[in-house]
């Protein structure tokens, strides 16, 4: 037997082109005649469009056409009328009718023979607006009288999640200490290195090819096919590789733009966003605002956890309903209470649409709750190790909604990050901020996700997959999750490779393409591992069997006696294996020929074997009760930091990740994620920060817009923990969001014990850390003269 | 002066508007779509090419600055038979995830570790960062490519030492 790749750290099978510069993006794609296409964006927050003049424009040498809305397609109800469309709240529009809602809003949109006569074709599009009363800031969108941007939906709530069970009073009237506390996050741009790209071409008989980055090929194109007024099977989707996203590239209205350019013109439209547009009116990670109040007992078990969110939906609603969900009540899944509550509103703003980032709102709800458990330990007297194992579910649990844990190690997690990172050294936090020089500070905090989530699109529950041999003796795997650059092809070669007894170079991964790939939700919910990985297994079996079956019948074996391994069928005999006849013991057949003999005798249909996987879940019904994930990773986390007391600037200095994410097929693409994760969330923590003023993004750049680079990210230490998931058939959970979930608030707990202050919102700029150490002084300053006067 | 750009060892007519930025030039004109463009303002480090040996942000290049120039892309590393070095390294220890910024990256490491070889000793971890500061990466959190590129050196001077011994 071979050892098998699974569980060895192993290259991507498409690392040859991506060092070699030959991995062909969007924007490295030409067609055949292709225009560049370009989107006129609104310059106003909110107002009425009373004129559009296209005149000038549609002169332009080199123009091809010029739509806005009075050129969409009918999509309303029998082929009639307009109305609005999207994947969670119907309130998109390609193009803007009357109003727009947002500094970036889109209002028209050119086609040209170039990207310069398709600029200056803008330039000379005349729009006269009526500026309407605009609001950026959520909380003031909920006061009475704000201005509306839906009138259909008063209030500005673009959409709501409440949920509530166990006896509130009863938990609370038990509680030894109560804390009620108010958290925020901040709107972060994803700032993937590829801005967005997409190509579109016009068939006959209304039919599309889109090729668009995304993680789910088969849903964004309902989407369209709504707002277009046509079948979605009129769109075939082809997935590219993907420059990076954490969940911008899910669905987006320049895809449809571009495909009714195309229609308009005739041609292939190519539609390549500059950074600034990309960073204004690309998507963001949604700005949550927590009260959370938490009741305990004397020995820290949490009793009652009561949750109100407010979050920033923006002009229209893209992903986030799901995220203010995620944010409500994932936590739940993490830790018990005996009763909880929350209640979470998006809300519409004249802002850039927000949509869903990796951790999905869980990380939010981290940051605020794990720094709470820390305030309740420390008042408490416990060790912030001891409060969260108190807490924490273990393997066998069934959470307070349902939610069953299949395994955790988190336990163990907690163990040995505490032992890396030397977690008993950490001293307590100082009442007073250090007068000055640098201060050192240690934060733990944990968390969690699913691996997969059903009630995001139930009717796409699962995964299936084909592993295909062919004539020439190529074995290639389809499935329909895109590889978003994590390295999920190469894990799904491996986990085939294995079953089939060849090497994971030896296997082709399919790009995912709606003509003719399995059908899926996609790449979402760190769910593509999990499923895909299962599917591929399944069908790699079945692959097996009809292979050995075949085999047996051209060498007269009993398909018993014969194994798949080294690329060839080989019928057994004891002890050796040499000698090549065929229909004999010892016998063997290599898959190249066994893929010309199938060929040949099923007029050259490839051999196929089909496999799906369905996991075992129950889909919460309308009281949310239920087992929504088959599985649920875990992880604990330690940060180092150095806090400079003159100027608030935090520097991470050492950071250490411990993680359960059940059996891990392929060490080094992991660690590489967990890396990965760390060093967004340390942006998030201490960089990132989109600012709008009077609804225009002001640092839509790199320059003004830092993500963090090769020198504000410290080396990390990264482990894996725990055993095989033993609801999932190849053992695995989840990674890709865990690995961000808890950096946030490990960083604002170190902060907090290095200099005694607590960071409500983030990010923790040094402006903010040095605010509140002036705070905390005066206060203590106070204290001290009211002690005297006393 | 003569409109020739030397790229990755072959000569191109590069007759072009002088203001043209070298990676419009070279991805297409020269189909050389490696290098990428991120920003078109000099700060995502994307669209890196070595022009005479030193790292340039191509985007910010005119191409008439590169007339009678060499220019190496990330093409220009290895071939279909052999990979540079750091090329193996890149993949080897999965540097690279979503690949975006890895051309830049690698072309930025090569002259890095050319002047390490000039010079006779292996960059360290620190010098390594510092001198890739210019480029940035969302998917890795940077530390693989620290160690590809220490690992490419360390192999490079054990090459050296070899043809030295």
């Amino acid at each position: 037997m071979s050892l098998g790749s699974v569980g060895r750290p192993w290259p991507q099978i498409d690392a040859v082109d991506k060092v070699r510069g030959r991995t062909r993006y969007a924007a490295d794609m030409t067609l055949p005649g292709q225009l560049y296409g370009r989107i006129l964006r609104s310059p106003v927050p909110h107002g009425i469009i009373r004129r559009i003049d296209t005149s000038r424009a549609l002169k332009v040498p080199g123009v091809r056409a010029v739509i806005t809305a009075a050129d969409l397609p009918p999509n309303g109800p029998e082929g009639k009328g307009r109305v609005p469309f999207g994947p969670y709240v119907d309130d998109w529009e390609i193009l803007c009718s009357d109003r727009v809602r947002y500094i970036g809003d889109e209002v028209a949109a050119v086609a040209a023979v170039s990207e310069e006569a398709a600029a200056e074709a803008l330039e000379l599009i005349e729009v006269e607006y009526e500026p309407l009363p605009a609001v950026f800031d959520m909380h003031e969108a909920l006061e009475p009288g704000a201005p509306v941007l839906w009138p259909e939906r008063p209030g500005n709530i673009a959409s709501r999640f409440d949920i509530a069970r166990g006896d509130l009073d009863a938990a609370r009237r038990k509680a030894h200490l109560v804390l009620e506390e108010r958290y925020s996050t901040n709107r972060i741009y994803h700032a993937y290195l590829e801005p967005i790209a997409v190509l579109a071409e016009a068939h006959p008989g209304d039919r599309y090819t889109l090729i668009a980055p995304t993680h789910i090929p088969y849903k964004a194109r309902v989407t369209y096919a709504r707002g277009l007024g046509i079948d979605p099977g009129k769109i075939r989707l082809i997935v590219p590789p993907m420059g990076g996203s954490f969940g911008a590239k899910y669905e987006l209205n320049v895809c449809m733009i571009a495909m009714l350019l195309a229609r308009k013109t005739g041609r292939p439209v190519k539609m390549v966003f500059d950074r600034a547009e990309d960073a204004a009116a690309g998507h963001h990670r949604p700005p949550l605002h927590f009260d959370i109040r938490l009741a305990l007992d004397r020995d820290g078990r949490f009793l009652s956890k009561e949750v109100r969110i407010v979050a920033t939906a923006g002009a229209r609603t893209m992903w986030t309903p799901p995220v203010v969900a995620t944010a409500a009540h994932r936590i739940d899944a993490l830790y018990h209470f005996e009763a909880v509550r929350a209640e979470a509103l998006l809300v519409y703003t004249n802002t850039s649409p927000t949509t869903c980032m990796r951790g999905f709102g869980n990380a939010e709800m981290l940051f605020a709750f794990e720094q709470m458990v820390d305030q309740a330990a420390e008042e408490l007297g416990i060790d912030p190790v001891e409060i969260r194992k108190r807490n924490a579910v273990r393997a066998g649990d069934v959470t307070i909604h349902g939610w069953r844990i299949g395994s955790s190690a988190l336990e163990e997690c907690l163990d040995r990050v505490a032992l890396l990172s030397g977690f008993s050294r950490r001293k307590p936090a100082p009442r007073h901020p250090p007068a000055s020089g640098k201060a050192r500070g240690l934060g733990l905090a944990i968390g969690h996700h699913v691996s997969g989530y059903r009630p995001i699109l139930a009717e796409y529950d699962g995964s299936a997959a084909w592993v295909r041999l062919d004539m020439d003796g190529r074995l290639s795997v389809a499935v329909g999750e895109p590889d978003i650059g994590q390295g999920l092809n190469t894990v799904v070669a491996m986990i085939a490779a294995d079953e089939l007894g060849v090497s994971p170079s030896e296997i082709d991964v399919m790009p995912v393409d709606t003509a003719h790939s399995p059908a899926a939700v996609g790449t979402l919910g760190s769910r593509a591992t999990i499923m895909a990985g299962a599917a591929v297994k399944a069908a790699a079996r079945d692959f097996k069997k009809k292979l050995l079956a075949f085999a047996g019948e051209l060498l007269g074996a009993d398909p018993g006696e014969l194994v798949l391994e080294r690329g060839r069928v080989l019928w057994r005999r004891g002890g050796g294996e040499s000698g090549e006849r065929e229909g004999g013991p010892g016998a063997s057949l290599t898959l190249a020929e066994l893929g010309r003999r199938w060929a040949a005798a099923h007029t050259g249909s490839p051999l196929v074997g089909q496999g799906s996987y369905r996991p075992e879940t129950v889909l919460p019904g309308p009281d949310k009760y239920g087992n929504p994930s088959p599985a649920y990773p875990f992880a604990a986390h330690v940060a180092e930091v150095e806090v400079d007391v003159e100027t608030g600037a935090v520097e991470v200095v050492n950071y250490w990740a411990v993680h359960d994410s059940g059996r891990i097929i392929n060490p080094s693409t992991a660690t590489g994620q967990v890396q990965g994760g760390v060093a967004q969330g340390i942006g998030w923590a201490l960089m990132e920060d989109v600012a709008i003023r009077g609804g225009r993004v002001e640092n839509p750049n790199f320059l003004d817009y830092r993500i963090p680079g090769f020198q504000d990210v410290p080396p990390m230490t990264v482990e894996f923990v725990g055993e095989s998931e033993p609801n999932s058939p190849t053992g695995v959970k989840s990674l890709g969001e865990s690995a961000l979930n808890p950096v946030l608030p490990a960083i604002a707990n170190a902060v907090y014990n290095a200099v005694g202050v607590r960071i409500h919102d983030a990010p923790l700029t040094p402006e903010a850390v040095w605010r509140a150490i002036q705070r905390r002084r005066e206060e203590l300053e106070a204290a001290g003269k009211e002690r005297e006067a006393q | 002066m003569n409109r020739v750009i030397r790229i990755n060892g072959t000569e191109w007519p590069a007759d072009v508007p002088p203001t043209t930025p070298l990676s419009d030039f070279l991805r297409e004109h020269a189909g050389l779509t490696g290098t990428k463009i991120g920003c078109r303002t000099g700060e995502c480090g994307a669209c890196t090419v070595l022009l005479d040996g030193r790292p340039v942000t191509s985007c910010l290049v005119w191409v008439a600055r590169a007339w009678g120039r060499d220019v190496t892309t990330v093409e220009g590393l290895g071939d279909d038979q052999r990979l540079d070095p750091v090329q193996v390294a890149f993949l080897e220890l999965n540097a690279a995830q979503c690949g975006f910024c890895i051309p830049g990256l690698l072309v930025s490491a090569r002259a890095l570790l050319d002047e390490a070889a000039a010079r006779g000793w292996p960059p360290t971890a620190l010098e390594v960062r510092e001198r890739l500061s210019g480029h940035l990466c969302r998917c890795t959190g940077y530390q693989k490519i620290v160690e590809a590129v220490l690992k490419a050196a360390e192999n490079g001077m054990k090459e050296m030492r070899l043809e030295l011994g």
